[in-house]
């Protein structure tokens, strides 16, 4: 189980959300665009 | 990744799938590291502000190196100066992705731990200045229809190359805002062995990831270049039928 209590520290949760927000929303566009650029 | 059918292929896949399991343990890891006396939870934001901040400090070095290659290259083999034109792309976004963390996990801690979301002290200034100068690069290549944008982006990311030992090294050169180095930086740096592998599988796994993305946004960039090749190869067959 992981202890989600060690996220008692609201600037914590923010820098979480910013990470995963921007790696894998880069990572989603990147994927699209793979889609979109085959031959 | 060189099939054209939109499919990554099978290894790519298996490798993705580690990467995320690599990210679970790492972020696993994270939570459960013992609490640090001073910061409490607040110190966690450490294990993601680390390895992004260590990891833009590599990125632009693949970028530099990828610019060299290119303006060697570009006159002699214009298919391999294409394809480091495209790893110059490719690192360079990469770049601006893991700065772009790094300077966000930063100021979020810096509000929490320090009551500020900035200074103007060496290591921010710098790292700002990092930040511009690949974000600017990006915008180069993105709004430049020059002709002669890779050779341009290519000198560019040569002089921007400078500031990555200045801003690495600022911490020790500069005693400011931001603290001392927390590995080598002298006798009284390191950290608690009960949280050493909470950085080591975060590093692992945000490195693995950089990967990742670095090989698909080559990808794209090479599968772009092939299709403006071929739209100016059509071009140019179009106007030889014209002319006669």
């Amino acid at each position: 189980m992981i202890p989600f209590h060690t996220l008692s520290e609201r600037h914590l949760v923010y820098a979480y959300c910013v990470v995963w927000l921007l790696q894998f929303g880069y990572g989603i566009w990147l994927a699209v665009q793979w889609r979109k650029s085959r031959a | 990744m060189k099939t054209s059918s939109g499919r990554f292929p099978k290894w790519a896949s298996a490798y993705f799938l580690l990467t995320m399991v690599v990210m679970a343990i790492g972020f696993y890891e994270a939570m459960t590291a013992p609490k640090e006396a001073t910061m409490g939870n607040l110190y966690r934001v450490f294990f993601y502000h680390f390895p992004h901040t260590i990891l833009s400090f590599v990125f632009p070095y693949l970028n530099c190196a990828a610019a060299m290659l290119y303006l060697l290259w570009r006159n002699k083999n214009p298919e391999r100066a294409a394809k480091a034109d495209a790893f110059a792309v490719a690192s360079a976004e990469l770049t601006v992705l893991y700065a772009s963390v790094g300077l966000a996990t930063g100021m979020l801690w810096g509000r929490a731990a320090w009551g500020i979301w900035w200074a103007w002290d060496a290591r921010l200034t710098t790292y700002l200045l990092l930040w511009l100068l690949y974000v600017s690069y990006v915008l180069l290549r993105r709004f430049s229809a020059t002709g002669q944008t890779a050779a341009v982006s290519a000198v560019l990311a040569i002089f921007a190359a400078i500031d990555i030992p200045i801003c690495f090294e600022s911490i020790r050169w500069w005693r400011t805002q931001h603290p001392a180095p927390v590995f080598g930086g002298g006798a009284d740096s390191g950290i608690d062995p009960t949280m050493v592998s909470a950085v080591l599988w975060n590093v692992a796994a945000w490195l693995m990831w950089g990967i990742f993305i670095l090989g698909l946004r080559y990808a794209v960039e090479r599968r772009l270049q092939r299709k403006a090749a071929a739209a100016s190869a059509a071009l140019m067959s179009e106007y030889t039928l014209e002319a006669r």
